[in-house]
């Protein structure tokens, strides 16, 4: 019984804030695209709800690509459990981390930049080579940023290329 | 090929003498007979008949995998259940309830292409976990039980490309009611990841999925199993975001020591649990349980959710999982923004905080001489602590989000052309690691003076922690507590009787500083013993709420002030009316003394306006001293109005 009360009192106080997040993974208001992606996989993170992602996702779903619902099935979508390419997964993640790259590409180093580097396929050798060029061209970079990740992701690409020490070993373009 | 045994045995009576030619006429015969026959058939049900009796004799319905897998538990009529609750997770029809019929039918469906299960594949791929350990237990012969390929989660296991498993515990976040107890997931640490592209990594976070624009069923349902939970493998870089960057919570990674064998069981449970469902229950079923459950399918040899019977606290089953012997190697603290900002903050000189504090408001400021004077990584780090505050500003509710952003541009854009990478700085946790926290129950026996009687005590609370408890692995300045009672023998009164209860009692402190600012809260339901009036001793049910603000300063080692506006309603038969109902004010100190002893002192005018019109003064102060992580002492006073009261205690968590 006691838990019972415990459990009514909890309710009652959980219900002077409802509306907010049971727990990572609410169900996001149907003003994203389709299912997949868009349901279980996004659902409250925050960067999800940028234009760009939204425009990714659409594309994503329609290519039948599932990422976070483990075996499908959860979002009522059919998918073939395939995963993004590589170069899709590259451009989510500029996407949905355009802050804090930002700020580390002004800083020279940090882990979202590291992992950047990583999914442009530089070896741990060249990152701090890749830091320095991406604070050099931060304003060429993040206005790039601005209009599309797909576009900072070529800038990035383009930079690489262009740059005598990473030209040599990137691996990915 | 599988089918030959019953077909040569059949024939064999017709060629004789035997030889060498004619074994091999006799396969070819039999291998261009097989599919017009349908032999095939008839030979594996012999198989699929054999395999079910092996595993009858060796009751594997009852091995405690078998149970893992298929999450039964012991039900009310002496059988079992299982937790799970979609009928997609079942091949057997009686499967929720029968792990025979469930094995039987399990067996039985792998000699079938038929796709099964929400995801639609065939048995052998949606509970690809059920058919390896099967496949070990029994020794199946891939000869008369085609093994079939699952590309998908082959494909699914190559990305997610394990080589190790860490637990992640996001502390604390008290402005959800969800997540005031914390959450854990694991991680799939990847082969390759370093410290820094570990963001990278998959993660298995079990969470309940809602329904857009919950109301208030929410908190029914979520407490009483209405929502439905789900695993999904969001990339930790997500989490990362959602916690640490949006919610401020401090991050702690546990990696775990698991071999590769038990790697690759967890990930192919996850897989079946992929597409199936669980009735998600806040208090038990919840994240924690449901991540419990993964790793004792892991390593069988793990006994974890037993320990946890009405509810499932997030940090106590970090607790319980580092306390296995050798179950946890390196442990990884990943600091909150604001935490960051905060110790960051300490290493600026008083010029450059001003500096901070001016490029903060205009970032125009940066091309002031005196600023340019500044050693280029001095002003970096300058300019990166007033990035982490325009970030941390521009992810909140804040109308001004766009100013914030823009001022963050220019700020990147000046901290861009100073070309040094910033210095690494090594962030150190306000709070111990969570593993280090004492317990969340506790038991307390005391003994002390009312007014003219001496009593004794013994009280019970089933969470959580409240602001004198040792702080150690603990959000500090918060405080839960949920169920609790207290009995008191009055010596001379020679009453014994229940002196307090309590229900819920949240109380959250925000210090405020020039950077951050937030209100502090608390809320209280309870019944406690008060004299009143011509009672002696009345029952006295409290209802109270406050807002307020608090600062913290460290003139000795920590000290946070606070002061709230309460609001309070009572209801006691000592009332005329039996109730009263008022406003007032709570002024009050937490000191850490040392870093075993705390005190707290506060003081409360209240003025009731409506029934028993009346005032009340009242004053605490608490002591506590931590003995050890689970044990410690208190000396309590409690004054209001003609009321003395105190008590020595010990206190044991468990």
């Amino acid at each position: 019984m006691k838990k019972l009360v415990l459990l009514a009192v909890v309710g009652a106080f959980i219900a002077m804030q409802a509306g907010l997040a049971m727990a990572a993974t609410t169900g996001t208001p149907d003003t994203g695209p389709g299912c997949g992606l868009g349901k279980i996989a996004f659902a409250n993170y925050p960067h999800a709800k940028t234009k760009g992602a939204q425009v990714l996702m659409a594309t994503l779903n329609a290519t039948g690509y599932n990422t976070f619902a483990i075996s499908s099935g959860t979002s009522g979508c059919t998918d073939d459990g395939k995963w993004w390419a590589a170069e899709e997964k590259t451009t989510m993640f500029a996407e949905l981390n355009s802050d804090a790259l930002a700020q580390e590409m002004a800083q020279g180093r940090g882990e979202h930049l590291a992992s950047l580097a990583t999914l442009l396929g530089l070896p741990q050798d060249q990152h701090s080579a890749f830091f320095a060029m991406a604070q050099e061209r931060y304003t060429a970079l993040t206005n790039a940023g601005e209009l599309s990740s797909v576009a900072m992701v070529k800038a990035l690409n383009d930079a690489i290329s262009a740059n005598p020490v990473l030209a040599k070993v990137s691996l990915n373009k | 090929m599988q089918v030959l045994g019953a077909p040569v045995a059949r024939r064999e009576p017709f060629f004789f003498p035997m030889g060498v030619i004619h074994i091999l006429i006799l396969l070819l015969i039999a291998l261009l007979a097989a599919p017009i026959c349908g032999w095939a058939d008839q030979g594996s049900t012999n198989y699929r008949d054999e395999l079910i009796e092996q595993a009858t004799i060796a009751r594997l319905a009852d091995a405690r995998e078998w149970h893992l897998l298929l999450h039964y538990q012991g039900n009310l009529f002496g059988g079992v259940t299982s937790e799970q609750d979609d009928d997609g997770f079942f091949l057997s029809t009686q499967g929720k309830h029968d792990p025979q019929a469930e094995l039987e039918a399990t067996i039985e469906s792998f000699f079938s292409p038929t796709l099964v299960g929400r995801s639609k594949q065939p048995a052998q791929c949606a509970f690809i976990a059920r058919y390896h350990w099967l496949k070990e237990r029994l020794g199946f012969d891939d000869s008369r039980l085609a093994p079939v390929a699952c590309k998908r989660f082959e494909g699914w296991r190559a990305e997610l490309n394990p080589q190790g498993v860490s637990l992640i515990f996001p502390a604390a976040f008290m402005n959800n009611p969800a997540s005031m107890f914390g959450h854990t997931f694991l991680r799939i640490d990847q082969k390759g990841q370093t410290e820094q592209t570990r963001i990278l990594a998959y993660t298995i976070d079990y969470a309940a999925e809602l329904p857009p624009d919950v109301g208030l069923e929410y908190a029914y349902k979520g407490i009483f199993g209405g929502y439905k939970g789900f695993f999904s493998t969001p990339p930790y870089y997500l989490k990362v975001q959602a916690y640490r960057d949006i919610e401020n919570r401090d991050m702690w990674e546990y990696q775990l020591n698991l071999t590769p064998v038990q790697i690759d069981r967890l990930i192919m449970h996850a897989w079946e649990m992929g597409s199936a469902y669980f009735d998600y229950f806040f208090f038990k079923e919840n994240c924690s349980y449901h991540i419990l459950s993964l790793l004792e399918y892991a390593n069988p040899d793990l006994h974890l959710r037993e320990q946890f019977h009405l509810w499932t606290i997030p940090a106590d089953t970090v607790r319980i999982i580092v306390a296995q012997p050798g179950m946890v190697g390196a442990t990884t603290y990943r600091p909150s923004r604001s935490t960051l900002i905060r110790r960051k903050r300490t290493f600026l000189t008083p010029e450059e905080q001003i500096f901070s504090k001016q490029i903060v408001r205009s970032p125009e400021a940066i091309g002031e001489a005196t600023f340019n004077a500044l050693p280029v990584l001095r002003r970096a780090l300058v300019l990166d602590i007033a990035s982490d505050y325009l970030r941390y500003k521009a992810e909140s509710d804040d109308p001004e989000v766009k100013v914030y952003k823009e001022r963050n541009r220019q700020v990147l854009t000046a901290r861009s052309r100073l070309l040094v990478p910033s210095e690494e700085v090594a962030i150190v946790p306000y709070t111990e690691q969570p593993d280090k926290g004492h317990q969340t129950s506790r038991a307390t026996i005391g003994a002390g003076w009312r007014n003219r009687d001496t009593f004794e005590e013994v009280s019970l609370r089933a969470a959580y922690h409240d602001l004198l408890d040792p702080e150690a692995g603990y959000t500090p300045n918060a405080q839960i507590e949920m169920v609790g009672v207290a009995f008191r023998r009055y010596n001379r009164a020679e009453q014994t009787r229940l002196e307090r209860a309590t229900l819920l009692n949240i109380l959250s402190l925000s210090p405020i500083d020039n950077l951050f600012r937030a209100p502090s809260w608390k809320v209280n339901v309870g019944m406690q013993t008060i004299r009143h009036n011509d009672c002696q001793l009345c029952s006295n049910g409290v209802f109270n709420g406050g807002i307020g603000a608090a600062v913290e300063t460290q003139l000795f080692k920590r000290e946070v002030y606070f002061a709230f506006a309460d609001a309070e309603a009572n209801y006691s038969r000592a009332y005329e009316e039996r109730h009263r109902i008022g406003g007032g004010g709570t002024v009050g100190m937490l000191a850490d003394v040392t870093d075993h002893w705390k005190l707290m002192l506060s003081g409360s005018y209240l003025r009731y306006a409506l029934g028993d019109k009346s005032d009340d003064i009242r004053w605490y102060a608490g002591s506590r001293y931590t003995l050890l992580q689970n044990w410690a002492l208190r000396m309590e006073y409690n004054h209001r109005d003609r009321d003395n009261d105190v008590v020595f205690s010990v206190q044991a968590f468990f």
